[in-house]
């Protein structure tokens, strides 16, 4: 096979477990975004966009629906004879098998993927942030600085960047120390999960990595300082624009909340710089005479006949008659009966709102305190008449008139 | 079934004088239609519903619209290595002349038929709309043991065009008589022009009917052959809507707003498949209102939008009104126009404050990338 002067492989097999029942029967990479994305979309589009036409997706938690959902890679155009998208989930061999133990072990594991390509470089991606970037100008940063690994940043401030991993750098860009949510940060810059490695290096630091019974095998953790230690050339790429990530129930809605804010920079129409979706051949959406609809992301299969106001509706929702969707998203295929309520929500999956159930409440009626984003989660019911109050996660169906 | 038992046939460019203004650079079947389909998006989604996989489509002129919506075929999962789909244009040599009648059309898909090795061909017309069960059809098709087996529906015919025949049945549910050219307005069965019969048989009649200069296949050819042939029918109840005229697709397309209609046409078995545009959701801003409307992805709405049909990628702006209107893909309706009974086809541009208005029975037609 043909050397390849870059190939992604995409760390997709994290559980998400701050996002709840969200993630109870899904990856995180598969959690639906945008009324028609799932947060996958966004890596693998942005490198089909940046010209990279090889991506490893390293799954192991839950990882059927995400299996399904990527198929043959067609919808990102990533179905390629040579390249293309694949599925690499952790697997047995004669001394036996392991799970991936951490994000450098799963890269590690699949070595014998990569060879197979001989890539110049490899791009190390998660499927936890929305974003658009340009893979390929920061390839060409890394490969004209010669640096033996490059990590993608973005300044943050102070307060945030106790959150981050955060990259100290000299004035030229080359990183000198790296400190995981460091309690006073010298820098602003925070990683953003984003590496590319010269293979030979990153083979390399790989191996030895796996050899050291002590490590945990992470990039972060591990292979990043050891890299440092060994005096490596080590360089930040600057990124300025939208990035998210999408780990926690307020930051997905959060997130969500952002297309519908025309001062936030996340255009998804840009016919440029498309964000790809498998889509399901629904009919367009009807939008009825006694709808009332404002601020708001509506996509096919949609009927809405209720009231609509800064909300996301996903494909195939249902919103009846005297039904009102207040800032919260409704992922696919959920109904949302006659008379119910929802206020700051996020309904997963085939939720049933029945009649005048009340879901989540407005903050500046219930004040902050206690107040937060309520989830339902997939496939349940919410009982005629039922009040589920703000910032509940809930696991089960509600019976009728019950109050949680 | 095998897969490859039965292959189909669609007819593209049937009657596209009849919609003169919307085949001006299209053929009728790359008409678009329903807020983000063409119209041969219903034909091909029937056929590969039905499990059949290969399938040709005549065409006679204007057709790089229509290569161009189906591409590889990969959107109705017809991107196969046996069978796909196959454009079949017209052969140009010096002394054949573009075809004008369905058995010239026919007569030019020999070569598709020869090669096809099929038992069966399903014939389907590019003008209709219908969610119909071409599976169940086949099989009926089978076991009454028919040599042609024609789709009819109960309704108002379409009497613009020239295709259309009207059955009549014996007691044991053979067609005896296709009564062509219907002029009356009443309810009655009528044929939808969705065929199934052998292949050998069709290759027979259309070299036949070549041979004797005939021109069209259901009117001047299987009309005729009611005792020689046996011909029974098998009834599609639902939606279906015939493109002759502009009334008619007007209609057809206003008729999508009404649950029943789109109950009929979409359904999860059965789902319409049209060529994905990857768009973003439809964004409504604020002060927008939306009553009674059909609306693909990829739409800006801030304006006002009652009773209508509106495309991917529309872009109404603020204080716009539009009311009983077609807004084809990426129409711009700048701010504070009003529109009432408009049919806008791709990319118009309508700018700001302009007043357009037709009239139910006489729409305003602003062109494929015409700027007012």
């Amino acid at each position: 096979m043909n050397g390849k002067k870059c190939i992604a492989m995409l760390l997709a097999g994290g559980q998400g477990s701050r996002l709840g029942v969200l993630t109870s029967k899904i990856a995180k990479p598969a959690v639906p975004y945008g009324g028609k994305y799932r947060i996958i979309d966004f890596p693998l589009s942005n490198c089909v966009n940046s010209g990279i036409d090889t991506v490893g997706i390293l799954t192991q938690y839950k990882p059927l629906e995400l299996n399904d959902y990527i198929g043959s890679g067609k919808p990102w155009d990533l179905d390629r004879t040579n390249g293309g998208v694949h599925i690499l989930p952790p697997y047995q061999t004669q001394e036996g098998g392991n799970w991936y133990k951490g994000t450098a072990n799963a890269i590690y594991q699949n070595m014998e993927f990569i060879e197979r390509y001989d890539p110049e470089h490899v791009l190390i991606l998660s499927g936890d942030h929305i974003y658009k970037m340009d893979y390929s100008k920061m390839l060409k940063q890394h490969i004209e600085s010669a640096a033996a690994c490059t990590i993608a940043v973005l300044e943050v401030t102070p307060e945030e960047a106790s959150r981050f991993g955060i990259m100290n750098t000299d004035q030229n860009d080359t990183i000198y120390e790296f400190e995981e949510k460091p309690k006073h940060p010298k820098s602003n810059l925070a990683s953003m999960g984003i590496y590319i490695f010269s293979w030979q290096k990153l083979k390399k630091y790989l191996t030895e990595d796996e050899a050291d019974s002590n490590s945990s095998n992470d990039f972060g953790k591990d292979v990043i300082p050891a890299m440092l230690n060994a005096g490596e050339l080590m360089k930040v790429y600057r990124f300025a624009d939208y990035w998210k990530d999408v780990g926690t129930v307020d930051s997905l809605w959060e997130a969500n909340l952002d297309l519908l804010n025309p001062k936030i920079n996340l255009n998804l129409s840009d016919s440029d710089w498309r964000i790809y979706s498998r889509t399901t051949g629904m009919p367009p959406q009807y939008i009825c005479d006694t709808a009332e609809v404002e601020n708001s992301l509506v996509t096919d299969g949609c009927d809405v006949n209720g009231k609509l106001d800064y909300s996301i509706l996903f494909e195939n929702v249902t919103v009846e008659h005297g039904a009102s969707v207040e800032y919260s998203l409704v992922m696919p295929g959920a109904v949302i009966k006659k008379g119910a309520s929802v206020k700051y929500a996020i309904i997963a999956e085939n939720v049933v709102v029945e009649e005048n159930a009340e879901i989540g409440a407005d903050p500046a009626v219930v004040g902050p305190e206690g107040w937060g984003i309520t989830v339902i989660g997939d496939r349940l019911t919410i009982g005629r008449g039922a009040k589920i109050g703000p910032s509940r996660m809930i696991t089960e169906d509600v019976g009728e008139g019950e109050t949680r | 079934m095998r897969a490859s038992a039965v292959a189909g046939l669609i007819l593209a460019n049937m009657n596209d004088s009849l919609l003169s203004r919307l085949t001006a650079t299209r053929s009728m079947a790359a008409v678009p239609y329903g807020a983000r389909y063409r119209l041969i998006d219903f034909p091909l989604s029937n056929l590969a519903n039905a499990g059949v996989s290969t399938i040709g489509i005549v065409t006679k002129e204007n057709y790089r619209s229509l290569m161009d919506h189906i591409g590889s075929g990969v959107s109705w999962d017809l991107d196969r290595k046996n069978g796909g789909i196959y454009l079949l244009p017209p052969y140009v040599t010096s002394d054949v002349k573009r075809y004008t009648g369905t058995v010239d059309a026919l007569h030019g898909a020999l070569d598709y038929l020869e090669r096809c090795k099929a038992d069966h061909i399903v014939l389907c017309h590019g003008d209709t709309v219908a969610n119909i069960d071409i599976a169940a059809m086949v099989d009926a098709h089978l076991a009454t043991g028919a040599e042609v087996t024609v789709a009819y529906h109960h309704g108002v015919p379409p009497f613009e065009n020239h295709d259309t025949v009207l059955p009549r049945f014996a007691q044991d549910g053979r067609i005896v008589g296709l009564t062509a050219n219907p002029t009356g307005r009443e309810e009655t069965d009528f044929c939808i022009g969705i065929m199934v019969m052998a292949r050998s048989l069709l290759m027979q009649i259309v070299r036949d009917a070549f041979a004797e200069g005939q021109n069209n296949f259901t009117v001047d050819v299987l009309a005729h052959k009611t005792e020689s042939l046996k011909i029974y029918g098998y009834e599609h109840i639902g939606f279906v809507a015939v493109m002759d005229g502009t009334n008619a697709y007007y209609k057809a397309s206003m008729d999508l707003l009404d649950p029943h209609v789109r109950r009929q046409l979409f359904n999860k078995r059965r789902p319409i498949f049209t060529k994905t545009r990857d768009d973003m959701p439809t964004r409504y801003g604020t002060k927008s209102s939306v009553k009674n409307c059909l609306i693909a992805d990829g739409c800006v709405i801030n304006g006002t939008v009652k009773n209508s049909i509106v495309f991917r990628g529309v872009t109404v702006e603020k204080d716009a009104v539009v009311e009983n209107c077609i807004l084809m893909q990426e129409t711009m309706i700048g701010r504070g126009a009003t529109l009432q009974y408009v049919i806008s086809d791709k990319n118009a541009v309508i700018g700001e404050g302009m007043s357009l208005s037709g009239t139910p029975d006489k729409r305003f037609f602003v062109e494929k990338n015409q700027t007012l």
